[in-house]
């Protein structure tokens, strides 16, 4: 049994924010620069002026409600399929860093090697259920390309879920035909969705040509996507809590919306990464209360919908594995998995407000993902054994529980074992000295050392190979 | 001195907009001295706010709307300073052409480098989001500008920042500007690879950089 997700929104608020991004809708409008969606929801009788949209709130619900409750992802290995939605947490490394920072400081460019390794880290983790998707920039594979090698880096690495290319209809069909590829054909995945990819909105109130394009390319062959805005609180959005939140929900009903226009049932997740400006820089600041309630929020809100929600992380804007980037991200990863997030972008791995992806930060989330997993499966009461009177009774009183098998089966069972904090003695640990950054580092590479991808069929390895190598010679001709 | 000079320097400091605008106006309809109303209003209110802010004591939106309210004022004042009117004449510390790069629509960056480099005395031409490189040169030539400024959010949108500068080498104007760069996945790297004469990672550092450029 899991634990009980918590709200933190009154019945009362929850109606007053729903009616309030209705009336955005409404009376406000969203822009949508593709063409092909204007036709859409003209098509569906809503008011279009120019690249505007007014939406009717009953067509919004009404739309909203084709949207399924949850929703199987599969994976390459059945035993990794996923259910998104639920009372099901689903964590996966870092989304789109251009950046990796070193343990001892050093600021470089991502690279295609660092693609690779943060793959096979999600792969090699326990607490990882998928590998995710743009897991950091590699900066050195031409822009045409990297869609095809970074799906291929998650095809041939592991065997889990990971998220597709959404930059633009394009490259989002190529992402597609791969994992068509994978699963042996594309009615293979329109029947069972294999594939995920991020939508986002561009805060306030607009979509661009680029994840329009793929949104339709995700929704016409059903595969799953997370629509999600980003409301930074005070510059792109109203610096009230309630005013922004009212604003992200605007947006991603808006996109749910369009995507169940195109393809009604389609499978999407409502989406959140909105947090707060820092008024000194302007920029965007995630370790914070105010992200973890925005999250929080947004998975009532889901659930109010009745869709799966994507929103938290490992999130932190300090920019080294320090106390900081340990205390923020324990808060807004804790918040979202306790309030009933299904789907965590950024659970591993992301410094400074998602600029940067770190292989020290990974293991220190990894660890913390593996606590709040534990902590959400609560206690368990459902035996006799798990109520221990009898040992209780055998040991009696003054006794010790140490050298019971009863104490010897169960503790593996029922206790969280670390694999990064150090519980030794003051002794213990000043043999080495080492802080929890250091010992991140020689864990990582121990894990990417002993790690072995699981095969491919050689057949199937061949004809993604193929269609790789063809896509790249058209692509790099334009 | 005249009392609306006081007024105008806090309604910069106030941020106020429409009042800047108003008080720009009663300066040209009561034939002021507008160079005066200009150092002694709108230039002693910016300085002032940007004096809180290098202290911590201002915060973006008192910058940002005390930038707006300055260039709505001088707007006004453009027409009667151009005519040559008043008592000596004034000098902005330079010009900067700012805009988003072609491909990309994000905005807000760039809205606070403008506003950073409008308190710290700068002339800021801000032509907006998803610009051609073509266009920031229009604009500079227009006004004069020496400086180029250009801001890129995306990875995928950086490569514009690129196109610019080969654009000036290939037109053969490349010494007539100095391009600086910025934005989320720009870096250090990045701009030495592709010959931009600057890159600041942070608003505070554009103006340093546009002050040691225009020195």
């Amino acid at each position: 049994m899991m634990l009980p997700k918590f709200d933190i929104l009154t019945i009362e608020q929850v109606d007053k924010i729903h009616k309030n991004s209705m009336k955005i809708l409404n009376e406000i409008g969203v822009e949508f620069s593709y063409d092909p969606v204007i036709e859409i929801f003209k098509k569906h009788g809503q008011r279009v002026e120019g690249h505007r949209v007014y939406f009717d709130p009953e067509f919004v619900e009404n739309m909203v409600e084709k949207a399924p409750s949850q929703f199987t992802l599969h994976a390459r290995n059945p035993e990794h399929n996923l259910v998104c939605g639920g009372e099901n947490i689903i964590y996966m490394p870092g989304y789109g860093a251009p950046f990796v920072y070193e343990a001892d400081g050093l600021k470089r460019d991502a690279t295609m090697d660092d693609y690779n390794n943060f793959v096979k880290l999600a792969g090699a983790s326990k607490n990882m259920h998928m590998t995710g998707g743009t897991v950091v920039e590699p900066t050195d594979v031409e822009d045409e390309i990297r869609h095809l090698e970074m799906a291929y880096s998650h095809i041939i690495n592991s065997d889990k879920c990971f998220m597709g290319s959404s930059s633009g209809y394009e490259h989002a069909k190529d992402s597609i035909e791969m994992t068509a590829l994978l699963h042996g054909g594309m009615d293979v995945i329109k029947e069972k969705p294999a594939l995920i990819c991020l939508i986002n909105s561009v805060t306030p109130l607009k979509y661009d040509d680029r994840m329009l394009g793929g949104l339709m390319a995700y929704a016409e062959t059903g595969q799953a996507m997370v629509i999600a805005s980003l409301v930074m609180s005070g510059s792109t959005g109203p610096a009230t809590m309630a005013g922004a939140l009212s604003l992200q929900n605007a947006e991603v009903l808006a996109g749910i919306t369009l995507a169940q226009c195109i393809n009604p049932g389609t499978p999407v997740v409502y989406g959140s990464t909105s947090a707060v400006t820092d008024m000194s820089t302007g920029s965007l600041s995630i370790g914070n209360p105010e992200n973890a309630l925005f999250t929080s929020a947004s998975a009532q809100f889901a659930r109010f919908y009745g869709v799966p929600c994507r929103g938290g992380g490992g999130l932190t804007d300090s920019k080294t594995v320090d106390a900081q980037a340990g205390y923020e991200s324990m808060m807004v990863l804790f918040a979202a998995s306790t309030t009933g997030v299904n789907f965590v972008m950024h659970t591993a791995g992301i410094l400074q407000y998602y600029m940067a992806m770190s292989y020290e930060k990974f293991m220190v989330d990894d660890e913390i993902a593996g606590m709040i997993l534990r902590y959400l499966k609560g206690f368990d009461c459902d035996s006799d054994e798990k109520m221990a009177f009898d040992v209780i009774e055998k040991v009696g009183p003054g006794g010790h529980f140490l050298t019971q098998k009863h104490t010897r089966k169960n503790f593996k069972l029922e206790f969280f074992r670390p694999a990064l904090s150090d519980r030794q003695s003051f002794d213990g640990w000043s043999k080495d000295s080492l802080d929890t950054n250091q010992r991140a580092k020689l864990k990582w590479q121990e894990v990417l050392a002993s790690y072995v991808p699981p095969a491919l069929d050689p057949e199937v390895n061949e004809k993604i190979l193929t269609y790789i190598e063809e896509r790249s010679k058209e692509l790099l001709k334009k | 001195m005249n009392a609306i000079f006081e007024e105008i320097k806090e309604a910069i400091i106030d941020g106020d907009e429409e009042l800047a605008v108003e008080l720009a106006e009663k300066v040209v309809a009561e034939k002021i001295d507008p160079v005066q109303a200009v150092q002694l209003g709108f230039i002693k209110g910016i300085e002032e706010v940007g004096k809180s802010w290098t202290n911590g004591e201002a915060f973006l939106p008192d910058v940002m709307m005390a930038a707006d309210a300055m260039k709505a004022g001088m707007d006004v004042l453009e027409g009667v300073l151009a005519a040559g009117e008043g008592e000596g004449s004034y000098e902005d510390k330079g010009k900067i052409v700012l805009g988003t790069v072609e491909g990309d629509i994000h905005d807000i960056g760039k809205n606070i480098v403008g506003a950073l480099l409008t308190a710290a005395g700068f002339k800021v031409y801000d032509i907006g989001i998803d610009q051609k490189a073509e266009d920031f040169v229009a604009k500079a030539d227009e006004v004069g500008a020496k400086i180029l400024a250009a801001s890129s959010l995306l990875t995928t949108t950086m490569k514009s920042q690129k196109v610019l500068v080969e654009y000036l080498s290939d037109q053969n104007i490349r010494d007539n500007y100095k391009v600086i760069i910025g934005g989320g996945p720009t870096s250090k790297k990045w701009g030495d690879e592709i010959g931009a004469d600057g890159w600041a990672e942070t608003a505070d550092e554009a103006v340093e950089l546009c002050k040691q450029l225009l020195n």
